[in-house]
């Protein structure tokens, strides 16, 4: 539902009533309807923030900006004023791109992209918006970009294609054969046929040809039952039971919190999943919640926190440590905060070996930053809206300490002191902020100027450690080294961090700099660059603080399910829109990524490529990236090839930016970077657009030929879902683009593990069993025609009447099977999960190999050998004892029901898993036949024409041969079979059979916890090992976002982004103004209190 | 079982042993120990069943005697020149033969005529027949009986079709000892064939009765007597049961008293049907039956085989387990294991 402007009033309608140039009003925290031409925010400047991360997975917000003419349609009363007329392009898939214009009046308005609001993407810190819908339904850029749902079949029901093709070619060799013979033996010279004259064209000696010919189509029909075409009915009808009721069922993938189900949209893929060598996840929402909160820090060289990352819990548990006693704390949930040690909280900072320090710190947070408070100032009601969920987290860390940040004028900053000079005495004090140091991602720190009340002057700087190490003052820094291995822990368990420094300025320096500053701010040419320099003279001799830890939170279980999957021998890929750092502190706290690993990391960032694009020739830098990333691939391939040979067991990590992978996906460089990246255990690919995440996704579809299954959660991950052989939707959340897209789609991340080692794993093995068995079923069962025929003079005689061979594989032989698909399970779903490594055998296709259907194709030959020569040589002779002698039908009835009696029995050695289920469809088939028998032979009835059975089957039962045969025919036919599984079983085990004997030991523990191997197995690397002493990389973690106008993919298709940075005087300026306004009676809304994100 | 509940928004219970897959379950393993007993069992129940069948196939007593060759002059040495003395309606086509019996062969012993070569399940002969004018008589439907549907064009046959129209007509003739033997040639079909498949049909323009001027080359088998209806024809009967393959016996009839050891059998044939044109053997059996049936080695022999086997395997499996054991579900056989410790 939307707010649309109708009659002159607000009416809520469906999205879906929507149309072009309808005027919509837009809440807080809720997704554009369609693509809207921004008008008005109730932000005074004619701003709004968008979040975009369902499109391009970014998760800093964008500024749109409203053309000033149109800034005040912001009310009922105004917006049905509006009148306009919008040019604009067609529709396109083009998402950084628009042109057009605003006819007001008589004034012709040129409208850009930043007055588009996209359909995907949601508004944030804004309360509402109002915009005029330019394109709706499909003709929106989200849409636009959707391909066409590729309709998606299974590789196993692809391999299945050929099966038929195979048994198509039998069939026709079978006939051939016979066609030949039959028209060779046909001859006069057997009078009783009646071959003299009036002979019909199939029998006509004088032709041989055209008998042959018209033969061949008489065994086609003979032989068609090879062809199972009862197979795709079964296994459709096995997919769906599969589907319906476990996978959509299945209470370990029920998601509580957000009560949802996993839920399978389509039943061709179920056995896919127990074949996936590739996962492509995206990272924000499906690993982690895009919730950053404050987690730890390290002050003056200690390390405050109690908290527990996952990644830490993972290695705990490897390592058989108690879990229980290092649960992270859960008294302070503060959104943004997940924090707590009694050596800072509650004032106690005072107490520890150096307060003043802990101070600097808490101010540097409360201080330096770029957020806005709203609502009532008090720390339980105050919303912060920042552009950047980390500055949320640190603002409001700082709240937490005892620094409560309420309220920012243009100047000034005021917060809360309390226990600064008295445990529990509060104090508001206003900082005076005199210069603000923007963030970017070249200074990568951002620093204020403030003056304390009693005219102390300082700067607070907080940035990467890489840039604010390089500004330390050479001595009165002690706590360097130790904070520098703080960063590489927090580095190493996953955490985002950020060094802070500060310095304390004298005012005449100060003042000689503030000239230089005022007059670079008011440049007119490279400005930006400029304030750089300047901010440089200043940013120098800085104080170490020391450093924050931010959490990226991950998903619940996101490390477990990744290391338990990775056992499985599933390789799992990042493909995100994030940044490097972001995407690389993702990579560690997943454990996809350690310090034991040789990392190769691909990276567009660097000075060169930087200074080559400074001289703004688009060719050039072209030429230069795509060098370096030859050059960087080629080199990355050959260490990689060496430690491979060197057998060093080293792990190796690929890490590539989108701009790099533009050029590494290049027919030349694919090769290269499809050998190298198989090669490695973990590949990152960050700031990659939706298309490039489907491009690196089909690269190892059709270049590896592996099969690949992509999750994601936004609309930037849908070219990738769809591309994958499987595509995974997280549900439960906002936004139903990915879902929608999906093949299946789950609550949370990790009940991949239970979709894949579970459901896949077992679809895949009772999908090829089911497939063989009906291989094995039809080529016997034609075979046996086959043999009778060679005796018949290639004649096409049935063996068995129409109806017995009509109903064999609908009735007789159908149901046990399909309950076998059902039900079939090798070892428990306990152990599914707590041996991953046997998913492997379906990476392998161990179940579906070729050599696995010769086996059974051998057996088929074999019975069929069994059952026609057995029976018929059984009454061949043979008179009962009255001396009747049994003719063609009785022997082809008798060889029916063996046939029917060993073809269900033949599936007791093929399950694994007996239940009732089976018991009764196994003898219900059988019995299902005996009973068709005596009616059908019972009675004189149409459906026998001939008569040929009538009777017939007492008959056979009144001998003793029936009975003869019908003990030994089908244990002579298994025999076969049950050797061959026995041996398979003792001497050639596969890891079920092993497992399986364990269970039949031990029992089934039915622990649900138990989703990870014994300590026993456990890698050599623990924390320590992984934290500090790493040899082949010290990875600190540093990452930041700052918001922007546009998405970084803009930039990179070349669209032009306009270097605005994030105003906050202004902004500050605007707010109170409003303030102001809102006083004085003016009828704008009042504050939300809704929460960020 | 233990149930796990859960209730989704619409309140169903989305858990059941069923859905979460936890069905009770028997899981038989094929463990050395299984298959070893198993083994074991089949050949401890195959062999007696086996030595069982052998002995009553080794029981019974057979008299065969191949005569296609011997029972024409010896002057027609091609099987085209026998074919055209058989055909020859002026040649005496009688022909004696001397059997001894070897062993007692107690009544009833049965008499067989053994065609070979003779495809009765050619598809073009199987189907040639109409069950439905074999009960009832009715000559319209006798589509499926071409080429033998209609005499001259118009005139129904019945009974209608190859089958009947080859129908075997070699007559025995069988005296032991100078003691004319009576052949009893009722009751040699199967019952149900006799009063459910054949009706009180009488044969009418079946061409064979006809006078041989019609067309010589109608001539097939034997003749059928017009006042005899087809189920009392206990010939036809059994020659119209399709055999199903190419060489068969077929019940001639039955001898109702012993036939001592010794003793001489005199049997004059009349050979008169045709299997020289492709190379057809005939043979007439005289045999005994025993519990089972008649002189069957291969169910005996196929029993003992498959239960001998089965024990020689259950052996085998038995020494290889003994020599190479395995323990049960010993985790260090994973493959992964298996990699770990070979690293």
């Amino acid at each position: 539902m939307v707010d649309v402007l109708r009659d002159g009033h607000w009416r809520k309608l469906p999205w879906r009533r929507l149309v072009v140039g309808d005027i919509v009003k837009v809440h807080k925290d809720s997704f554009f309807p369609a693509d809207l031409l921004f008008l008005a925010s109730t932000n005074q400047d004619g701003v709004c923030y968008v979040e975009t991360s369902n499109l391009d997975g970014e998760t800093n917000l964008k500024i749109r900006k409203a053309l000033e003419r149109t800034w005040d349609y912001v009310d009922e009363e105004r917006a049905k004023e509006f009148q306009g007329e919008i040019q604009c392009e067609q529709p396109n898939n083009s998402l950084y791109t628009f042109t057009g214009n605003l006819i007001i009046g008589k004034q012709t308005l040129p409208v850009t992209p930043n007055q588009l609001l996209l359909r995907g993407c949601s508004l944030r810190n804004t309360e509402f918006i109002v915009g005029v819908a330019v394109f709706t339904g499909h003709e929106t850029k989200v849409m636009m970009n959707a391909m066409n749902v590729p309709s998606k079949r299974s590789t196993l029901e692809r391999r299945l294609d050929m099966l038929i093709l195979i048994l198509f070619s039998i069939l026709f060799i079978m006939c051939f054969i016979d066609s030949i013979c039959s028209g060779i033996f046909i001859n006069r010279k057997y009078w009783y046929l009646g071959l003299t004259s009036d002979v019909e064209d199939q029998f006509n000696p004088g032709n041989r040809f055209l008998v042959a010919c018209l033969t061949f189509l008489t065994f086609v029909t003979l032989f068609s039952p090879i062809i199972p075409i009862s197979l795709y009915v079964s296994i459709e009808m096995i997919k769906v039971f599969q589907v319906t009721q476990f996978i959509n069922k299945d209470v370990k993938m029920y998601h509580k919190e957000t009560n949802t189900p996993a839920l399978a949209r389509t039943s061709n893929l179920n056995e896919e999943l127990g074949q996936v060598e590739y996962i492509f996840s995206d990272k924000t929402g499906t690993l982690t919640r895009n919730l950053m909160e404050f987690f730890k820090c390290s002050i003056g060289g200690v390390i405050y926190g109690k908290g527990v990352t996952e990644i830490e819990k993972a290695a705990a548990r490897r390592n058989g440590t108690g879990i229980e006693e290092m649960e992270s704390p859960a008294e302070s949930h503060e959104k943004y905060f997940n924090f707590d040690d009694d050596r800072l909280m509650r004032g106690a900072w005072r107490n520890e070996p150096n307060p003043e320090l802990c101070k600097e710190f808490f101010r540097c947070l409360a201080v330096c930053h770029t957020v806005l408070p709203e609502g009532d100032e008090l720390p339980e009601k105050i919303v912060y809206q920042a552009a950047s969920p980390d500055e949320a987290a640190l603002v409001t860390a700082a709240k937490m300490f005892g620094f409560f940040f309420f309220r920012r004028t243009p100047t000034s900053i005021r917060v809360r002191e309390s226990h600064v000079e008295k445990i529990g005495r509060m104090q508001d004090v206003e900082y005076e902020i005199l210069n603000v140091l923007e963030f970017n991602s070249t200074r990568k720190r951002q620093s204020v100027i403030c003056r304390y009340p009693n005219g102390r002057l300082v700067l607070y700087c907080k940035g990467a450690d890489s840039v604010i190490y390089e500004r330390l003052m050479e001595r009165h820094n002690p706590f360097k080294d130790t904070n520098r291995d703080h960063l590489e822990y927090f580095g190493a368990a996953g955490l985002r961090t950020l060094c802070l420094a500060y310095r304390d300025l004298d005012i005449n320096a100060y003042e000689m700099w503030n000239e230089k500053f005022v007059q670079a701010k008011s440049a007119l040419r490279d400005r930006e660059k400029k304030l750089d320099e300047v901010a440089e003279l200043i940013e120098k001799d800085l104080i170490l603080i020391g450093s924050t830890a931010i959490e990226d939170k991950l998903q619940e279980g996101v490390p477990v399910c990744i290391e338990t999957l990775a056992k499985g021998g599933i390789k799992i890929w990042v493909l995100t829109g994030d940044k490097l750092e972001t995407a690389i502190n993702i990579a560690y706290a997943c454990s996809l990524m350690n310090n034991g690993m040789k990392q190769f990391i691909i990276n567009s960032d660097t000075k060169e490529i930087r200074d080559v694009e400074d001289r703004g020739d688009a060719l050039e830098t072209a030429q230069v990236i795509e060098r370096y990333v030859a050059e960087r691939l080629n080199e990355s391939l050959r260490q990689a090839v060496e430690s491979e040979q060197t057998q060093t067991g080293l792990e190796l990590a690929l890490v590539i930016d989108g701009r790099c992978l533009m050029y590494a996906l290049d027919p030349e460089l694919r090769g290269t970077l499809l050998k190298l990246s198989v090669m490695c255990k973990a590949v990152v690919c960050c700031r990659v657009s939706p298309l490039q995440k489907a491009q690196v996704t089909s690269m190892i579809k059709d270049g590896a030929k592996k099969i690949t299954l992509s999750i994601g959660d936004g609309a930037n991950d849908v070219s990738m879902i769809q591309a994958a052989h499987i595509g995974v939707g997280i549900s439960g959340l906002e936004g139903m683009q990915a879902v929608m897209a999906s093949d299946f789609a789950i609550a949370q991340f990790r009940f991949l593990t239970d979709l894949l080692l579970v459901h896949g794993r077992l679809s895949y093995l009772r999908i090829s069993k089911v497939v063989a068995y009906f291989f094995y079923k039809n080529l016997m069962f034609t075979l046996t025609q086959f043999w009778f025929n060679l005796y018949t003079g290639f004649s096409g005689q049935r063996f068995y009447d129409d109806w017995f061979q009509s109903l064999y594989n609908v009735v007789f032989t159908a149901l046990p099977v399909i309950i076998v698909g059902i039900f079939d399970k090798d070892v428990s779903i306990t152990n599914s999960r707590k041996y991953p490594q046997l998913y492997k055998a379906g990476i392998e296709n161990i179940f579906f190999r070729w050599r696995i259907l010769i086996i059974w194709a051998i057996s088929a030959v074999y019975q069929s050998v069994i059952l026609f020569f057995f029976p018929i040589k059984a009454i061949e002779e043979g008179k009962n004892s009255s001396g009747r002698m049994l003719g063609l039908w009785d022997a082809g009835t008798m060889a029916f029901t063996c046939v029917v009696v060993t073809v269900n029995l033949r599936l007791f050695l093929a399950c694994n898993f007996i239940t009732r289920w089976h018991l009764i469809s196994i003898f219900g088939s059988i019995l299902a036949w005996f009973i068709f028998a005596f009616f059908y032979s019972g009675f004189r009835n149409p459906l026998d024409k001939q008569g040929n059975i009538y009777q017939v089957i007492f008959v056979i039962m009144g001998t003793w041969y029936f009975w003869y045969a019908i003990v030994l025919v089908p244990v002579a036919s298994l025999a076969l079979d049950f050797l061959h599984e026995g041996m398979r079983r003792w001497f050639a085990p596969y890891d079920y059979h092993i497992i399986q004997e364990e269970e039949k030991i031990k029992g089934v523990e039915r622990d649900e916890l138990l989703l990870v191997e014994s300590p026993r197995q456990a890698p050599e690397q623990s924390l320590e090992l992984t934290g500090l002493h790493g040899e082949m990389s010290k990875h600190t973690g540093y990452s930041f976002d700052s918001p922007c106008f546009d998405s970084f993919f803009a930039s990179q298709e070349g669209v032009s982004m306009s270097q605005r940075s994030y105003d906050i005087a202004r902004r500050a300026s605007m707010r109170v103004s409003r303030r102001q306004s809102s006083d004085l009676g003016s009828d704008s809304p009042p504050p939300g209190h809704n929460s960020l994100i | 079982m233990e149930l796990l509940l859960e209730r989704t928004q619409r309140g169903q219970k989305v858990s059941s042993a069923f859905t979460q897959q936890e069905l009770p379950a028997c899981k038989p393993l094929l463990t050395p120990k299984w298959v070893i007993t198993i083994f074991m069992l089949i050949g401890v129940v195959f062999i007696p069943i086996g030595v069982a069948a052998l002995f009553a196939s080794r029981n019974v007593v057979e008299i065969i005697d191949e005569y296609q060759t011997v029972c024409v002059p010896g002057r027609y040495t091609t099987n085209g020149e026998r074919e055209q003395f058989i055909q020859d309606v002026n040649q005496d086509k009688h022909c004696n033969r001397t059997l001894t019996v070897s062993k007692l062969m107690k009544g009833p012993v049965y008499v067989y005529y053994q065609l070979d070569n003779f495809y009765q399940n050619h598809r073009r002969y199987v189907k040639s027949r109409s069950d439905k004018q074999l009960l009832d008589g009715n000559a319209t439907d006798t589509s499926a009986c071409k080429p033998e549907q209609y005499l001259s064009g118009d005139l129904a046959i019945v009974p209608c079709g190859l089958i009947a129209w080859s129908l075997f007509n070699d007559t025995y003739n069988i005296s032991a000892d100078g003691q004319q033997v009576t052949i009893n040639k009722k009751g040699i079909s199967w019952k149900s064939d006799r009063e459910h498949k054949f009706g009180n049909v009488r044969p009418q323009y079946f061409p064979n009765n006809l006078p041989r001027d019609l067309n010589g080359s109608l001539i097939g088998g034997a003749s059928l007597d017009p006042n005899t209806t087809l189920n009392e024809d206990e010939d036809l009967i059994v020659w119209m049961r399709t055999a199903a393959l190419p060489t068969f016996r077929k019940l001639y009839g039955k001898i109702e008293q012993d036939l001592a050891a010794g003793s001489t059998l005199s049997i004059t044939i009349n050979n008169v049907y045709n299997t020289y044109s492709f190379g057809g053997k005939k043979k007439l059996v005289l045999s005994t039956t025993s519990w089972l049936g008649g002189k069957n080695d291969f169910l005996g022999v196929a029993y003992i085989t498959v239960g001998s086997l089965c024990v020689f395997l259950a052996l085998l499996f038995f020494l290889v387990h003994w020599r190479y054991p395995r323990r049960l579900g010993d985790t260090k056989y994973l493959s992964w294991n298996q990699h770990a410790s070979a690293n």
